[in-house]
């Protein structure tokens, strides 16, 4: 397996609105911006917005969790809006993630909250409920067969990643983008999005800091190696809190994989409230036509 | 009623008069208790007659709760007010240090002197208000609520940080007191409250960016239907800034503007009174209309100042107080010198424990908000409720405290003819400048017998006080401080600056007040005649003018018809009736409930004489126990006040309001009315004429007001040419059409135009075709009857301006004025990712508290 990719990726969202728009104010969560932690790096070579029509007023700045955000307001009659991100980005795998020893959950989760763990306030943040996470005694039920007393956290979040794939069918047409998560939970259906939402409400039920990741797949896979459902649009995963060694690990439960190379981070948050690619508010517009393509190409640099 | 083992504000614990109160006592016993009774009245008189509690008795159905004012004011020794000024200023500090900590480095945190769980878990906490930039003092306006023990120490039982209310209700407390003790008042040396608003006003003025001599400070209020709607239209009022609801808000280009007749505005300072999470749709609550669009981005490029900051409701979680005194040690190295009621929050364990052991002697409230509602009071509670309460407590215990109730002072309350002694909960307000923390000297004092509904929520209790801090020698007239500004101002005129919500609310002001004034004066003129010795059949013209009430709402449409009149109650009974029927969506009472309304949801921008006036003209409509209230003579009279008081109300709009468009909408909503009501009148009364029309003629002079003049000119010749050149045609006429049309031409002439194109716009176009046609049409030709006895020319006029005044009406709110209406559609939030664009969004819900009775 290669250690690190680099990846071309075009992402585009066209707005067709029935009648024209007076005003639209908008934020973009899509920019791509370097990572580094103790698995896994990113590089962000370049990343360029274009936003027709020309917006009349764009600001960017770094949100609470550190995503980069674009925020911009259309002030003329319209009825066409196209946002094409187009960035280069390389991922580099710095440990094998199925390779890495690491402590038993239990430790993970009494170092947080005695504050032992030099890194507990930034981790005890994600074990909370979140506006589309309530965690609950389901939850944990369910998670508990992964997490027997002593496993390592690792191995552990690996396997209800896969028992999450498993047990969960994925249909576009169970779930819409407000479909709570114990509703889906109930449904065992859904997208990425309901997947990674169970995955992090099981993971703090048990007590585990766990966090939404948005981001992309690589469209065409490597030889040899199957298709990833997902490719072809944000797709989103997981990162759950390994211990003051290794920090946040990501996992992919529509996948039931480790995410390493063939994904590509690009926003963090506690679910996908916070990481919602575009939120936008208009005045106008009648009904709206959404289309968006996305496409995540290998380059070599 | 107090039990005697509290500390008395008035009387030492050997019953003599602290000094403080002597010589408010000794006037008071000087007074008697009649000269106190007669104070009472008056202060009940004038909190009824101001602005500050404009209500329609029971006409309007409003939430708010009625305010009342108790004439003994609570009074604070000077000296010792100065330790708890200190102790008040040290708070704030405190809060403001925390605030910062919390919304930035979250040293606090990291040091456990505070639970990370304060924010981690805290569902108020909204991530954004830790990525805003701070560009000022986040605290600007706070309030402390406190009680006294019983050894004389005060207690705070709750912070404000986000936007207090009663500040304006203290403001007119103390107006109102000194209006009716003015010699008392000096007499105490009691310190003056004006400084503070001084105060308040050069410090939000000087949050500017870029300190512009004459910035524009707005305050934004949640609107018409919330609790704090009368004090913020009294305090913009004060103050002298524009009161604005989130509609007439726009941000463009990364600025805040208020969207006015004459275009958009910068604003420079916004005193929000909404909550932090309503304040932009776009990155907080989607679903909220109080706020403004994007508002979170002109405050990250620092274009407008916001106070208090966004996210200041976090220092006034009650989870807060009991870490407070270590907040404090721990950022200033000092003890906090004011003590906080006992407070345990039940995301601590040792804390859940104590709470779960001692439940009786507690009460419970949220732990990260401050909330309405009544706490949790489990010494009332069931056996079952309480076993409830614990799974609660347990399942959810971050979202708790538990507090101590706190033991209340007393002060005396004149009740009923005599002195009683009532529990007092006090509320302060401090503003926090550059230079530091000011105390308004005094504050809302509230009383009441039981001290649990003082308690319950910082509004409740039966009477407000006036709260006096008196020194023992005369308080020196304090040299302003304030800094004069010498720059010349830009002289404004013509208040295109007007939000266009304003304008919307004028104009149908206008049509309101003159609908109610033609129904009263044809309701009027129709009883004369039903009160008079003819008998009803002999009344010819009775028909014509039963049919001119049914086509404005007054009555059924059944009594206008022939033979079904028969059979329903008579007219005796049912006019008189119609005036208090509440149901009845047309008609008087229905036109002047929206006449309150309009001019409710303008209450910064009309006079307050002009407020006493309409809450006279609705006085008038209320029923009283009196037998007599449906008796034909005392209805007349009603309708003589009803008529009176509108014709002083458009007299004082004439005299006092500058000829701005505000008052150029107000116009055109009443020249439009009345032209259409006159068509309407002519049209059921003239259009037919029966043979003999003297006395239809003579009674529709009298409900257009026009019989002095028409008696002047024809004597008493009733000739239907002559009533109708003076009703339709005559231009010198004010009630006649073509006078209506003349000035609704002028006016819409005069209003703001932004077309550069050449030409008149369609309203004026409208306006312009009206009058034509009157002008060219000829009062003779208008009152020839064909051979079916039908004033054909007449009746295509008055059809004419039936069906197309209302366009007009149409046509300039569409032009100016509806764009602050309906057609703003948010669509939420839109998610790429699923194919349902324009789906509701997904924002944050914050998760109630369960429902304890």
């Amino acid at each position: 397996m290669t250690d690190s990719a680099s990846y071309r990726i075009s992402h585009r969202t066209d707005y067709r609105y029935e009648s024209a728009v007076a005003i639209c104010q908008n934020q973009l969560r899509m920019m791509p911006h370097s990572i580094d932690s103790p698995c896994l790096s990113m590089n962000c070579h370049q990343a360029e917005t274009k936003i027709t029509p020309e917006p009349t007023f764009v600001e960017h700045h770094f949100d609470y969790f550190g995503n980069q955000v674009t925020s911009f307001s259309i002030e003329l009659l319209h009825r066409e809006l196209t946002v094409n991100v187009v960035s280069e980005v390389t991922v580099s795998r710095k440990q094998s993630v199925m390779k890495l020893d690491s402590p038993p959950w239990e430790m993970v989760r009494q170092r947080i909250s005695s504050g032992e763990n030099p890194g507990w306030l930034e981790a005890q943040e994600y074990l909370h409920d979140s506006p589309r996470i309530m965690r609950s005694q389901a939850f944990a039920q369910y998670a508990a067969p992964s997490f027997p007393p002593g496993r390592p956290i690792l191995q552990a979040t690996l396997d209800l990643t896969k028992r999450i794939h498993q047990d969960f069918r994925y249909d576009s047409a169970a779930t819409d983008v407000n479909t709570a998560t114990d509703a889906a939970f109930a449904l065992k259906a859904g997208v990425c999005q309901d997947f990674a939402h169970v995955q992090i409400a099981c993971l703090r039920s048990i007590g585990i800091p766990a966090r939404y990741v948005s981001g992309y797949l690589r469209t065409i896979p490597l030889e040899g190696q199957p298709r990833l459902v997902g490719a072809d649009e944000s797709h989103a995963w997981i990162s759950v809190y390994a211990g003051e060694k290794w920090g946040w690990v990501s996992f992919d439960p529509t996948n039931a994989c480790v995410s390493e190379i063939n994904h590509i981070p690009i926003c963090i948050g506690r679910d996908y409230s916070e990481v919602s690619p575009m939120r936008g508010v208009v005045i106008g517009g009648g009904s709206t036509k959404l289309s968006v393509s996305v496409d995540v190409a290998p380059i070599s640099l | 009623m107090p039990s005697g083992d509290q500390y008395d504000e008035c009387r030492a614990a050997d019953g003599t008069v602290r000094p403080a109160w002597k010589s408010l006592i000794s006037s008071l016993d000087d007074l008697g208790p009649a000269g106190i009774s007669k104070a009472s009245h008056e202060i009940e008189r004038l909190v009824r007659e101001s602005g500050a509690n404009f209500q329609f008795a029971d006409i309007i159905k409003r939430s708010a709760r009625p305010w009342k004012l108790a004439a003994i004011p609570l009074v604070l020794d000077a000296q010792k007010w100065q330790l708890l000024e200190a102790g008040l200023q040290q708070r704030v500090r405190l809060l403001e240090a925390i605030l910062g900590d919390l919304l930035g480095e979250q040293k606090l945190l990291k040091a456990k002197v505070l639970p990370a769980e304060l924010l981690s878990a805290n569902h108020n906490y909204y991530r954004v208000y830790h990525e805003l930039p701070q560009t000022k003092l986040r605290l600007d306006v706070t309030a402390t609520d406190l009680a006294r023990d019983k050894d004389g120490t005060w207690w705070v039982t709750g912070d404000r940080t986000r936007a207090p209310s009663g500040l304006g209700y203290a403001l007119e407390n103390r107006i109102i007191t000194s209006r009716v003790f003015q010699k008392l008042l000096r007499g105490n040396n009691v310190v003056r409250v004006a400084s503070f608003f001084s105060a308040l006003r050069q410090h939000l003025n000087s949050l500017a960016a870029g300190s512009p001599e004459n910035p524009r400070v707005a305050i934004l209020t949640p609107g018409q239907h919330s609790y704090r709607y009368i004090e913020d239209a009294y305090l913009a009022r004060y103050l002298g800034y524009t009161m604005v609801q989130g509609r007439d808000l726009a941000v463009r280009g990364g600025k805040l503007n208020l969207k006015t007749l004459g275009g958009l505005l910068p604003i420079d300072v916004l005193c929000r009174h909404i909550s932090d999470r309503k304040s932009d749709p776009l990155e907080l609550n989607p679903s909220s209309q109080q706020g403004a669009t994007g508002l979170l981005q002109t405050i990250r490029s620092g274009n407008v100042a916001v106070a208090n900051s966004i996210g200041s409701t976090l220092a006034q979680m009650p989870a807060l107080m009991p870490f407070l005194p270590a907040a404090s040690k721990f950022l200033f190295g000092e003890e906090p010198s004011l003590p906080s009621i006992g407070t345990y929050w039940c995301g601590g364990q040792s804390e859940r424990a104590f709470v779960l052991e001692h439940l009786d002697e507690l009460i419970l409230r949220p732990a990260f908000y401050v909330s309405s509602e009544p706490p949790i009071s489990p010494d009332e509670m069931t056996a079952a409720e309480k076993s409830d309460l614990v799974d609660q407590i347990k399942a959810q215990p971050h979202n708790f405290v538990a507090q101590h109730r706190p033991s209340r002072s007393s002060t005396p309350v004149w009740h009923e003819g005599k002195l009683e002694s009532w529990h007092v909960a006090l509320r302060s307000f401090q503003v926090q400048t550059a230079d530091g923390v000011e105390v308004m000297p005094g504050g809302l004092a509230r009383v009441s017998p039981d001290p649990r509904t003082l308690d319950q929520s910082p509004t409740s209790g039966r009477l407000g006080l006036d709260c006096w801090i008196a020194n023992d020698k005369p308080v020196d007239h304090e040299v302003t401080l304030l800094k004069q500004s010498h720059a010349p101002i830009n002289l404004v005129r013509g208040g295109a600056e007007m939000p266009s919500r304003v304008g919307e609310s004028l104009f149908w002001l206008g049509r309101s007040a003159e609908r109610s004034e033609s129904i009263a004066r044809l309701l009027r003129a129709t009883l004369i005649r039903i009160a008079g010795e003819t008998q009803l059949e002999d009344i010819v013209e009775l028909p014509r003018m039963v049919a001119a009430l049914a086509a404005l709402g007054q009555l059924e449409p059944d009594h206008a018809i022939a033979g079904l009149g028969e059979k329903l109650p008579s007219l005796e009974k049912v006019l008189p009736e119609s005036l208090f029927d509440a149901e009845k969506l047309g008609g008087l009472l229905a036109g002047i409930r929206d006449m309150g309304e309009k001019a409710m949801s303008v209450h910064d921008r009309v006079s307050l004489d002009a407020y006493r006036i309409i809450k006279k003209i609705g006085d008038h409509l209320v029923r009283d126990n009196h037998s007599d209230a449906t008796d034909i003579a005392a209805v007349i009279n009603r309708l003589d006040g009803i008529i009176t008081d509108l014709q002083a109300f458009s007299g004082l709009v004439i005299e006092s309001m500058t000829r701005t468009h505000g008052w150029r909408f107000l116009q055109l909503g009443r020249r439009i009315e009345r032209a259409y009501q006159t068509a309407e009148l002519l049209s059921a009364m003239l259009v037919n004429p029966i043979e003999d029309e003297s006395p239809v003629l003579e009674s529709v002079l009298q409900t257009t007001d026009s019989m002095m003049t028409y008696r002047s000119r024809y004597l008493l010749q009733m000739q239907p040419t002559a009533v109708i050149d003076l009703l339709v045609n005559d231009e010198t006429n004010p009630r006649s059409i073509m006078y209506q049309l003349l000035m609704i031409d002028q006016h819409v002439r005069e209003l703001p135009s932004d077309h550069h194109e050449v030409g008149l716009g369609p309203d004026e176009k409208m306006a312009r075709k009206l009058l034509h046609c009157v002008t060219m049409d000829d009062p003779a030709e208008l009152s020839h009857a064909n051979a079916r006895g039908v004033r054909v020319s007449l009746n295509e006029l008055l059809t004419k301006l039936t069906n197309e005044l209302p366009d007009l009406s149409d046509a300039i709110t569409a032009r100016y004025l509806i764009h602050t209406g309906a057609t703003v559609e948010l669509t939420g939030r839109i998610d790429p990712i699923a194919s349902r664009p324009g789906s509701a969004g997904s924002g944050a819900i914050i998760p109630k508290l369960p429902n304890v009775e």
